[in-house]
């Protein structure tokens, strides 16, 4: 399937802002499941710096900086993709059993699973703690399939969890998502990850997009849709095997993958520094246009 | 045992300790050959004279404002620098071995730096576990390939240093991040040469000159291949860091400009100092801020420290930081148990220094033996944070070593366990005479171009007391100098010609920080407020106590007009215009004590010396050991004035006059002996600001209204007086007081340099002379508003300003003086928003 994907970021600032220092991770990677075509960034007021880089995780992060006076900031990330369907449905029931997937991560030295062990270990926003692991635990009986246990641990965090953009924030910890069992896509990815790595498994954060449709017979709403979260599993041989615990899904061709990393903060959409401004009002809009197979 | 049975006093007898070993003594109690020649010149000196010496060096130290600041400390910042002057010693055969040994290891400490940031060899190869390095907060992954131009990525080193059982040194701890200690080497060199010339002449121990030389040489290397002189600066986290003092120290030693974050910007690609004349391009930075803070745009986002952007400047090799961002990583004991297969496979050579045995958790067996030898071992954890300190596991109850076991196993892999090291003693000066205490050596590393090169000598810290040494994060303790002992005699300077080279490279002509423009203007201010309002307090109180004529009316009221003159020349609204004043105008004393002594009170005296002082040490590099000497002593007299709570007012006259004397040094020091550079400019400019809102906040306090004739000729004896002025009245004047001869004297004559014209005058040709960016021909704001002030006054008639008004007013005199009270004020606004833009701090997005 061929997307575009339009995002847009507007500040608008209650005082004049002197200088802005920014990094934007917007620009989408290519991987197996899908072929970058074209991405570009469009900013307000014209920057005065500009360079992308290749980060830590292979990610494509542009650094740009504004050095003259303004009130709004806007940052627009235009790509085209092609996302490829996902190869015929797996039989989850088959493959590895988690355990041993665990054993062959710590000690096989293939550049791969190499890799994949820094995915296992803590990170900014999750930590393993033993409610993570006893929630988890329900799924990882002794013996299980890996992807079958994965998989139930996706369906009991689409059902257990209440989707609830009022409940939490940015800075919300993983416990009290726990806790109250409500969050947004970001937290049930989180969530996943921190259950995963309690068992000693590997998983990373995926940043994107996906596609939404209209109920039938109505038209799209351009800009309605909305930046998206998930979660990637590492399967040893294999690779990387991604969930949807937010859509209770295995993305196919619907999701489009813009950066990973071990959590939210190695992919963060857009940060930046800024002198001056005081309040801000932040506006969003995420448009996803189909544009063929 | 004595050290030598028939000459030795008793007053320096020394004795071995509990240690297993004694720098100085053997174990049979024989003095070691390297030490003789001290010992002998020791017992020569006596151990009375040895204390006095100790006594001096101490003054000396904080003559020069050496600190060492606590964070926390019931002291306050600025703690005075603890010396102890007997240095110690170590054989030039031994310091060889020391030296191969630590040259070995900063190699390989640069080759893993390199490798971690670079190809992760070590980790793909499994000679470092890749959980024990990412799961360090120091491995920053931002810095990834990030690289100096210069084969040696780690610039400076600096390894702790323990005697171990087999007797010799051993490294307890690497220092990569931005090691601190090699100034106060330094320092303490500095103090015990000049309390003990004559034994440290004899003594043959290697000079410490040169390494600094080699760190300028250093810096220079790692500057872009395209620049030709490179412009180098200290960057500092700020007067309220720990080690501050040394920033400074180093900053004026090494020529560089100190500057904070804020005075630093990311354009273009480049970093800029924020300088009095614009932005300057600077080249390489001499970082003393923790990595992690360097950045708030992709390192820690609420650090107020650093620089946004410019670690991509960094990855652009736009900017060499030493040491670069990221060197943290290496700070990680858990690294040491893999050491030796590094070197063997990166050196090919086994390690030469020994290391305390360590054991990381993070494996199976190296875990459980930890957890079985707890009791034994000291535990720490993979990263330092501030703060922390390490657990010796023999000082635990049981409850807590089971406390301790638990958490080890809930995150085996953040904790390592070590051998713990007993450390030697070494002769110490105490009040008791000599004592053995244990030690901890500092040593030092920089990397030229062709190798690294290290300190000969180093920053020995000894235990406070007897028994085992506190091993914390922060330096504090007491410090000793180091001297390695050569078979020959040392000069200084042996390689003039090759310092030189290294000093032309470097550019020279450094610009002043805004921010160090901004702290200078306040000194001028501060002491100039302090200086006025000192002596208006002694004239009030000596026209209070010395023949008080209670019952004369006119006295009265010249008392009351002086004490309301005090309150609007310090600005301690209401004092002594508050209403319904009669009793404190009868009763002065509490609100004077008040205004003299109350710091919290804004305006007070002690207050602007706290300014005055503070505003001094955040410039530190701008003074020369004179001035801050003399500033060394304003704190004092101002922390004396804070002890004594019952002081009666008469009894703080002498103080005040000890006060006066010191602001007269610091102003004669700072006419006499400071170049006539920027710094000069705005610390005149300060000045002659503050003393021109003085001199109008008095005479219109003063004269606005008539008084009785002979009220105001007390008021004119006491204001001459207070502004030290009389003497010169008498010999131009030679007449009774009267208003228009002191208005002349003190608001008109050009050649009084306590007059208001005079101000006015230098405040017209030193802003002048401020460097502009714009080359424009039009007049600043600064210039124009000391224009008008300049031909207002040239042009005041004194006779329309004595003129009196039917309601008793001099409505002249109050409306020009209050217009250039407008002026000055306008002027102080424009200097700060023109000159001093360090500006606002960053905020994340």
């Amino acid at each position: 399937m061929r997307y575009r994907v339009t995002h847009t970021t507007t500040y608008e600032y209650t005082d004049q802002v002197g200088a802005s220092y920014n990094e934007a991770c917007l620009l989408p990677r290519s991987c197996p499941q899908q072929a970058l075509l074209a991405a570009r960034l469009e900013i307000s007021p014209v920057e005065t710096d500009f360079r992308v880089r290749e980060d830590f995780f292979g990610n494509q992060v542009a650094y740009f900086s504004i050095n003259k006076p303004h009130h709004e900031f806007s940052v627009t990330a235009i790509s085209e993709v092609q996302v490829y369907p996902a190869p015929t449905q797996l039989n989850f029931s088959q493959g590895m059993a988690w355990e041993n997937v665990r054993e062959i991560l710590e000690e096989n030295m293939s550049p791969q699973n190499l890799d994949a062990r820094q995915y296992v270990l803590d990170s900014p926003l999750i930590s393993a703690s033993n409610e993570l692991s006893s929630y988890a635990r329900d799924s990882f009986y002794p013996g299980r399939p890996l992807l079958e246990a994965v998989h139930d641990l996706m369906q009991r965090i689409f059902h257990d969890f209440t989707f609830d953009p009022e409940f939490t924030t940015l800075a919300t910890p993983l416990s009290e998502v726990l806790e109250h069992r409500r969050g947004v896509c970001q937290d049930f990815a989180h969530l996943a990850i921190g259950c995963l790595r309690s068992q000693g498994l590997a998983a990373r954060y995926v940043s994107g997009y996906i596609e939404t449709l209209p109920p039938p017979g109505e038209e799209k709403m351009v800009g309605a849709d909305a930046s998206h979260a998930w979660f990637s599993v590492f399967i040893p041989e294999q690779g990387w095997m991604d969930f949807d615990p937010t859509n209770n899904q295995v993305p196919n061709d619907q999701h489009i993958t813009v950066a990973w990393g071990r959590d939210y903060s190695d992919v963060t959409p857009l940060k930046g520094v800024i002198f001056g401004g005081k309040d801000h009002e932040l506006s969003v809009s995420v448009d996803v246009q189909r544009l063929g197979e | 045992m004595k050290l030598h049975s028939t000459h030795t006093r008793p007053d320096l007898s020394y004795g071995l300790g509990e240690s297993a070993y004694d720098e100085m003594l053997d174990s049979s109690g024989q003095v070691r050959p390297h030490w003789t020649t001290l010992m002998h010149a020791l017992e020569e000196l006596g151990s009375a004279e040895l204390e006095s010496r100790h006594q001096e060096a101490h003054k000396l130290l904080r003559e020069n404002g050496v600190t060492y600041n606590v964070y926390g400390d019931p002291d306050g910042v600025n703690r005075p620098w603890q010396l102890d002057p007997l240095p110690l010693l170590i054989s030039g055969e031994e310091w060889r071995e020391m030296e191969t040994g630590l040259l070995q290891r900063a190699e390989l400490l640069n080759l893993i730096l390199a490798d971690l940031y670079g190809s992760r060899e070590l980790i793909k190869k499994n000679l470092l576990p890749l959980e024990l390095i990412y799961n360090h907060a120091g491995f920053l992954r931002a810095c990834d390939q990030v690289k100096l131009p210069t084969s040696r990525q780690l610039v400076f080193y600096a390894a702790d240093l323990a005697r171990g059982p087999d007797q010799k040194m051993w490294v307890i701890s690497d220092r990569t991040q931005a090691p601190s200690g090699a100034g106060y080497a330094l320092e303490n060199r500095m103090a015990v040469s000049r309390v003990l010339p004559q034994l440290f002449r004899d003594s043959q121990a290697y000079r410490l000159e040169r390494f600094f030389q080699s760190i300028q040489a250093g810096l220079n290397t790692i500057a872009s291949p395209r620049t030709e002189a490179p412009r180098i600066v200290v960057l500092t986290p700020g007067p309220f860091n720990e080690t501050f003092f040394e920033h400074s120290y180093l900053a004026s030693f090494l020529g560089y400009s100190l500057v904070q974050g804020n005075d630093l910007t990311v354009r273009d690609g480049y970093v800029w100092l924020k300088s009095l004349t614009g932005l300057q391009r600077i080249d390489v930075i001499l970082r003393r801020v923790d990595d992690n803070y360097c950045d708030p745009l992709e390192l820690l986002e609420d650090s107020c420290l650093g620089v946004p952007g410019l670690l991509e400047v960094a990855r652009r090799g736009n900017i060499s930081i030493a040491n670069p961002l990221g060197s943290g990583v290496l700070e990680n004991p858990g690294i040491q148990p893999f050491l030796p297969a590094i070197a063997r496979h990166f050196l090919g050579q086994p390690l030469k220094l020994p290391t305390a045995a360590t054991w990381w958790c993070g494996q199976q067996k190296e875990l459980d033996y930890v957890l079985a030898n707890l009791d034994n071992l000291v535990i720490k954890s993979i990263y330092r944070r501030p703060g922390d300190s390490s657990i010796f596991g023999s000082q635990l109850s049981k409850n807590e070593l089971a406390e301790w076991r638990a958490r080890i196993r809930a995150n085996p892999k953040m904790y390592i366990g070590q051998e713990h090291v007993t450390f030697s003693t070494a002769p110490s000066v105490t009040s008791q005479g000599l004592d053995p205490r244990k030690i901890l050596l500092r040593c030092f590393a920089v990397a030229r171009h062709n190798g690294y090169e290290i300190m000969p000598g180093g920053l020995t810290r000894s235990a406070p007391e007897k028994g085992d040494m506190p091993i914390t994060g922060q330096m504090g303790s007491i410090s000793k100098d180091t001297w390695i002992i050569a078979a020959e005699p040392q000069y200084a300077t042996a390689n003039a010609s090759q310092a030189q080279s290294v000093l032309s490279r470097s550019h020279h002509s450094n610009a002043l920080p805004s921010r160090a423009a901004d702290n200078i203007f306040w000194v001028g201010r501060y002491a100039e407020r302090a200086e006025g309002s000192v002596r208006l307090l002694r004239a009030t109180v000596k026209k209070l106590y010395i023949n008080p004529e209670p019952d004369n009316s006119n006295y009265q009221a010249c008392i009351h007009n002086l004490l309301r003159s005090i309150t609007s020349l310090t600005g301690t609204w209401p004092g002594f215009f508050a209403e319904d004043t009669d009793a404190l105008l009868r009763q002065p004393e509490t609100e004077l004590l008040s205004v003299t002594l109350d710091e919290e009170r804004v305006g007070s005296l002690a207050h602007s010396l706290r300014r005055l002082v503070k505003a001094g040490y955040a410039a530190r590099d701008l003074w020369s050991s004179d001035t801050w000497r003399v500033m060394d002593e304003l704190e004092n007299n101002l922390m004396q004035s804070q002890e004594d709570h019952d002081t009666a007012l008469w009894q703080l006259q002498g103080n005040m006059d000890m006060l006066i004397t010191t602001l007269s040094a610091l102003s004669g020091l700072v006419m006499e002996s400071m170049t006539r550079n920027d710094g000069w400019l705005f610390l005149d400019i300060g000045r002659r600001l503050e003393r021109g809102l003085q001199l109008i906040t008095i005479m219109r306090t003063a004269f606005s209204v008539k008084h009785e004739d002979p009220v105001e000729t007390q008021l004119i004896e006491s204001l001459l007086n207070a502004s030290d002025n009389l003497i010169c009245y008498r010999q131009q004047y030679r007449s009774y007081f009267e208003l228009s001869s002191f208005l002349e004297l003190l608001l008109l004559d050009e050649n009084n340099p306590r007059s208001l014209i005079y101000q006015i005058m230098r405040l017209q040709e030193h802003v002048a002379k401020i460097p502009s960016e714009n080359s424009d021909q039009r007049l600043s704001t600064a210039q124009r508003l000391t224009l008008e002030a300049g031909t207002m006054i040239r042009l005041v008639n004194l006779n329309n300003l004595l003129e009196v008004s039917e309601d008793g007013m001099r409505e002249h005199l109050d409306q020009q003086l209050s217009r250039l009270y407008y002026l000055l004020s306008a002027l102080s606004d424009a200097i700060s928003t023109e000159h001093f833009r360090h500006g606002s701090a960053p905020q994340p997005l």
